[in-house]
């Protein structure tokens, strides 16, 4: 319909008014949410990082750099840093891989495909905050069924999320629980565009398994790829649930996140400053992880 | 990449590797039949092991407080105590929960619906400027760590005096971008003859999105739909922080207030399984009658090149 000659009785410039006035008013319930609750507050953010409010008094000072210059002398906000990271790292490099794998698998001739699919995917359907109780039930140091099992095959109970080393692992582990099978339905399709008759070239070939994988699968998958992993590690940067309901951050600051520090900063102690500084911090950190990913994807990432 | 996989085949290909009947043919189909053995096994465990959660949730919920606590554990209930679901059902307004949760996730989806099919329309088949930037800003807020706009959010909702309000969750999650991607991906698909052809009948933009767009990528919406309703119905944190009063808390915060209240006097574990199966069995049972919508929409975004 672009480039359409006039209706009769019509100049092309009425055409176009009611066009822009018809896009216009097709935008507008769209982007009147997403300007009040996105993008302002994106900008409003930047603002109160540099204020020192407390959400209540209706004055504040402009304080400008100094909220960050505390959080960038305070060794705490290191190991929430390096919270985040561990995190991140240890729930999406299984999540990616674990769902390569398992979509390698299905893919290749499987009993019940459908079946395996649906159940695998079901962790994210689920609600984190019902199933993250379940799984400080599955975890508890004393009565829970891990340490059954642990102690079953003769190794020793461990103290979980009680202990600042365990704590990590346990939030970590329902975080892969839940995208496992959802990386794995990326992969299914990115597998199945890949066209059979380079696989039976392959096999015609006598190439083996492992360079079939290396030199054909993973470079065609490698959209999918790049996909999760910038997709998962912004997910990873804002996950709470799991964190408020196991460990509150706890034992000792072991699982105390970025976003964890955020909503602590701005509702507990409501500083509003302080916390949209860290807003800002999180913000650059999903923006550096993104480039990166997407600057060595430059180098590995084949798009067909 | 071709070429790479060609190079490394040389290697490979001076093994004579016939697949007849020789003694290293067996040997194959042996290996083939050991792999699809050993894949199926794999996968099984894998399957067992991820609704594992789930099945020791029913089963606990299932258990006197003596044998959930007792050592070895036990894995079958032996007298099921169904009396747990109605007991952890009256000890907490769950069905007022369960309402909050279903009627804003509901209102939320509707609006997706309307905002996305009228801005995926705009985008795909109306001619403007700011078409193309506007796009690009929409898809760039995808990339965005929502949480950073909690803070201010929250702030833009007291001014208007939406703190602790139905409208308040409905009207700060009234856009999805995802739906905006999915509805333009199937928006341009659609055949321009058919447009063309209603315009030329005195169509407006109006009829022709909810008479020819709307019916034709039903599929889409019935997707994005079933996907947000469940994350709107999962949603914790956001809420969390706006809702103040017991009768609008959403079904999440309600099961976390119930956790820590069975939690205060040793752990009720029986109970709190109850509570949580309440939580969780709708969704599951959603999942499992639609789950070919879910698994098509979301892989369905995976297909974004470059």
């Amino acid at each position: 319909m672009n480039g359409q000659s006039p209706e009769k009785g019509e100049s092309i410039w009425d055409k176009m008014k009611s066009e822009k006035m018809t896009a216009f008013f097709f935008c507008l319930p769209a982007l009147i949410p997403l300007s009040v609750f996105w993008i302002f507050p994106m900008v409003f953010a930047l603002y109160l990082s540099l204020t020192n409010w407390d959400l209540m008094m209706p004055v504040y000072d402009v304080v400008g750099a100094e909220n960050y210059i505390r959080l960038f002398q305070d060794p705490e906000f290191y190991r929430t840093l390096w919270n985040t990271l561990y995190f991140t790292v240890g729930s999406v490099l299984p999540a990616v891989l674990g769902g390569l794998v398992l979509a390698i698998i299905i893919k290749g001739k499987v009993i019940g495909k459908t079946v395996h699919q649906t159940l695998l995917f079901s962790p994210w359907v689920t609600p984190l905050v019902a199933m993250a109780i379940v799984f400080s039930w599955i975890f508890d140091p004393d009565t829970g069924l891990i340490n059954y099992l642990l102690q079953l095959i003769n190794l020793p109970a461990l103290p979980w999320y009680a202990s600042s080393d365990w704590a990590m692992p346990v939030v970590i582990s329902v975080s892969v629980w839940r995208t496992l099978g959802w990386s794995m339905v990326f992969y299914i399709v990115a597998l199945d565009r890949i066209p059979e008759s380079i696989y039976e070239q392959a096999e015609i070939d006598g190439v083996n398994f492992w360079t079939r994988f290396r030199y054909i699968t993973l470079p065609l998958v490698s959209p999918t790829t790049l996909f999760l992993s910038v997709v998962l590690t912004i997910q990873a940067l804002r996950a709470f649930d799991q964190i408020d309901i196991i460990t509150q951050g706890g034992p000792a600051g072991a699982t105390r996140t970025l976003l964890y520090h955020y909503y602590q900063a701005a509702f507990e102690r409501f500083n509003a400053g302080e916390a949209a500084a860290i807003g800002i911090i999180i913000l650059t950190i999903a923006g550096l992880f993104a480039l990166a990913q997407f600057l060595i994807s430059k180098k590995y990432v084949h798009y067909q | 990449m071709s070429n790479k996989a060609e190079k490394s085949q040389e290697n490979i290909a001076a093994k004579p590797e016939k697949t007849e009947h020789t003694r290293s043919g067996r040997w194959t189909i042996w290996k083939k039949k050991l792999g699809k053995i050993s894949s199926n096994l794999f996968i099984i465990l894998m399957s067992f092991i991820l609704i594992f959660p789930f099945l020791w949730m029913f089963a606990s919920a299932l258990m006197t407080q003596e044998e959930i606590a007792s050592y070895p554990p036990s894995f079958i209930p032996e007298a099921p105590q169904w009396g747990n679901f109605l007991e952890a059902w009256m000890s907490a307004p769950f069905s007022r929960y369960i309402f909050n949760s279903f009627f804003t996730a509901s209102a939320i989806v509707i609006l997706h619906i309307i905002t996305t099919a009228l801005f995926a329309y705009a985008i795909t088949q109306l001619e403007f400027k700011l078409r193309k930037p506007l796009f690009v800003i929409v898809m760039a807020t995808y990339m965005l760590p929502v949480p950073v706009t909690y803070v201010p959010s929250y702030i833009v909702l007291s001014w208007v005096g939406w703190i602790d309000t139905y409208q308040g969750i409905i009207a700060s999650n009234a856009v999805s971008v995802f739906a905006i991607f999915l509805a333009r991906q199937s928006f341009l698909q659609v055949p321009n003859e058919l447009v063309d052809a209603a315009r030329v009948d005195g169509a407006s933009h109006w009829t022709i999105l909810w008479k020819v767009f709307f019916p034709l990528t039903k599929p889409i919406f019935i997707t994005f739909g079933l996907i947000n309703f469940v994350l709107m119905y999962n949603n914790y944190l956001w809420p969390l922080l706006i809702i103040r009063s017991e009768r609008l808390y959403l079904i999440t915060i309600g099961l976390r207030q119930f956790f820590i209240e069975q939690g205060a006097y040793g752990v009720n574990w029986p109970l709190i399984m109850a509570a949580s199966t309440i939580v969780v069995l709708p969704l599951l049972i959603l999942f499992f009658i639609t789950q070919k919508w879910f698994i098509k929409g979301v892989g369905g975004t995976g297909g974004i090149k470059g």
